[in-house]
């Protein structure tokens, strides 16, 4: 240890053991400083405050026993080394600990001043080895990602130069062009939209690895989704003379998801099967629910292709994975678009699958969570067991100015979704996700569980704070309402779940049919414009 | 064919959009396509240029890129709202770099549509001709 005395925490709640081990320590002349606790949450109240050089830790504790013990100090300090202090009839247990990252074990009673010494001494020398290593690798990870997400960058000047001349050509910009000579362009241009692919699958990948997918997740209709999503692949199945059809169960209920990632793979996953389905196949895309799991949407999308191999249906999820029997003219990617696709499914809380047969085709499966508005309610309007007495539901619709751009609508209403989680009681209101709505008008909705006070003053910061964004002023408009929501009459029979239920049907109701009689409010007060 | 100039043959009443990008291929390819469209153009290679230019030409529209030399996008951007001439134009970013880090960053600075390169070259054009 180092010459300055190293604080020791001692974790150990039996005194006898407590202080033999101290004067272990005092005998080895180390200069430590011990700090002795007997229970797990004094150490963690401990470690919140000061960061020791080392925890002698003795499992079994009042308030904590076995493996438990190690992983809760493991989480609270993971740079710190931690040795076991095992008594003869554990020394099992302290092994297993040791494989999960425990530098050290000491058999209590068994040990000398020197050992004790010794094994604190290279505890923390491992320990800070261990923690160079990791530093180490993290570092490597991050020049990887930046090197790639460097490349991919780079690469797409001089992408978009070529995309630039070529497009020039096609559309006539620099003379007319022959036949045969816009046919060669048109394959010219191909490869560069394959090329433009590659380069953002690269760095979806590569932000996958770091942790850096975000999904923003809204409430969806996944039938229209699926819509979108054939439609946009049609003229593919069409020029390859595979058919591409839907079946979608029309009871199937609101989903969780992100639209823009939803539709990222469930597009990759019909090109896939357009690309690897003969003509005259077909690819089917379908979306039911399991009696099994009523928390998922399941979706699914099949074709009549060649399938894949058994031994490769475990690597096709892979990064990096090609169908090594691909055929000319079905020019492979990176090998990253299911990888992505899988990790999209993952960040949604959604699995992902691929069921074949060889010779007569593939299906790949994946769910999403369905949109479950008592879940979302029930951190708010709860209270101590019981239903709040006062709900309000309260709505902020952005309508854009006819002229503003679809792009930066957009970010106004996702910059004006920030501004409005800021206007709220975190543990008394609720944000809706915000649901697909047109693309000229977007509208947000707060579940307040509080009374039209309160909700007055909240619709008045609203108001203010979301109303006063410039570029909102400058592209849209702000209206803001409240309409309350009924509550449960004083002796409610039903359970707290019911009246859950109950209250979520009332918000979707009111929210589907658009109930706002506006009785609250005059008209003049429910107008808001941001101008 | 592909010359920076475009001076030739200007009828009334055209738009005109400053080009600010430092790859003369891409500035010249842009120039000839919204030439196409009937937009007259000026080029300009850095962040410097941009801001001298912008007062002594006086463009409608700005298409701007992040990466440029003496005085970067976001400077460029920065700059523009400090004259009051210059203010209220609408600044197009086209950029290849990661609209993740990017987007909200340029927008908050008073851009108002941001594009990656490569982009469509019809989205282009229907966002140009929504701001002006």
């Amino acid at each position: 240890m180092e010459d300055e005395a190293a604080h020791v925490l001692l974790i150990e709640d039996n005194p006898g053991d407590a202080d033999l081990v101290r004067l272990r320590l005092v005998e080895s002349k180390s200069a430590v400083h011990v700090n002795c606790v007997p229970r797990l949450s004094d150490a963690l109240a401990c470690l919140d405050v000061e960061t020791p050089a080392l925890v002698l830790l003795d499992l079994n504790l009042p308030d904590s026993r076995g493996a438990e013990t190690f992983r809760r100090i493991r989480q609270k300090a993971p740079n710190v080394p931690v040795v076991i202090l095992s008594g003869q009839d554990d020394q099992a247990l302290a092994m297993k600990a040791v494989q999960q990252g425990v530098q050290d074990y000491l058999v209590k009673g068994d040990v000398t001043s020197k050992q004790l010494e010794r094994a604190l001494r290279y505890a923390v020398e491992r320990q800070g080895l261990l923690r160079s290593l990791e530093i180490n690798r993290k570092q490597q990870l991050e020049f990887k990602n930046q090197f790639l997400s460097h490349v991919s960058h780079e690469l797409r000047t001089p992408l978009t130069c070529i995309q630039q001349y070529v497009t020039l050509l096609l559309d006539g910009l620099a003379g007319p062009m022959a036949p045969d000579q816009t046919d060669h362009l048109k394959t010219v241009l191909k490869s560069v939209n394959q090329l433009h692919a590659m380069i953002r699958d690269l760095l979806e990948a590569t932000r996958a690895d770091s942790g850096k997918l975000h999904i923003e997740p809204r409430c969806i209709a996944i039938g229209e989704l699926i819509e979108q999503a054939v439609a946009m692949m049609r003229p593919a199945a069409a020029e390859k003379r595979v058919g591409l059809e839907v079946g979608v169960d029309q009871t199937i209920p609101l989903v969780y998801a992100d639209p823009d990632r939803a539709l990222e793979v469930l597009i990759n996953l019909i090109d896939n099967g357009i690309k690897f389905t003969p003509a005259e196949g077909s690819v089917v895309v379908k979306a039911a629910m399991v009696e099994t799991d009523p928390a998922a949407v399941y979706l699914s999308v099949s074709d009549t292709g060649r399938g894949i191999p058994q031994e490769a249906l475990p690597l096709v999820f892979e990064r990096l994975y090609q169908d090594p029997n691909a055929v000319d003219g079905n020019r492979a990617g990176l090998g990253l678009g299911l990888f992505i696709a899988k990790e999209i499914v993952t960040l949604h809380g959604g699995r992902m699958w691929v069921a074949s047969q060889q010779g007569s085709g593939s299906t790949f499966s994946f769910t999403l969570p369905i949109y479950s508005l008592a879940k979302l309610l029930v951190p708010v309007i709860v209270d101590k067991g019981r239903l709040r007495k006062a709900m309000v539901l309260v709505r902020v619709e952005l309508t854009a100015l006819p002229k503003s751009l679809r792009g930066s609508w957009r970010e106004t209403c996702a910059r004006c979704l920030e501004l409005l989680r800021r206007c709220v009681y975190v543990d008394k209101d609720l944000v809706l996700p915000p649901m697909a709505t047109s693309a000229l008008v977007e509208t947000f909705f707060v579940v307040a569980s509080t009374d039209m006070e309160r909700v007055n003053i909240m619709m008045d910061r609203i108001r203010g704070q979301v109303g006063a964004l410039p570029q909102l002023k400058a592209s849209g408009t702000l209206r803001v309402a409240a309409e309350p929501i009924p509550a449960p009459p004083a002796a409610d029979p039903r359970t707290l779940e019911q009246q859950i239920w109950g209250v979520a049907d009332c918000v979707t109701e009111i929210i589907q049919q658009g109930l706002w009689s506006g009785h609250n409010f005059s008209e003049k007060e429910n107008q808001e414009h941001a101008h | 064919m592909l010359t920076e100039s475009c001076k030739e043959g200007r009828p009334m009443n055209r738009a005109k959009i400053m080009v600010v990008d430092d790859d003369p291929d891409l500035r010249q390819a842009l120039s000839l396509r919204l030439r196409a469209n009937h937009f007259d153009t000026v080029n300009v290679c850095d962040g410097y240029s941009a801001i001298a230019m912008g007062q002594k030409e006086h463009p409608q529209l700005i298409i701007l890129d992040l990466g440029l030399p003496a005085g970067d996008g976001f400077a460029v951007l920065k700059n523009l709202r400090e004259y009051p001439a210059l203010a209220g134009i609408p600044v197009i970013v086209l950029t290849a770099r990661d609209p993740e880090a990017n987007e909200k960053r340029t927008l908050e600075a008073g851009a108002v549509a941001f594009f990656q390169k490569p982009a469509d070259n019809e989205e282009l054009l229907g966002a140009i001709r929504a701001c002006l």
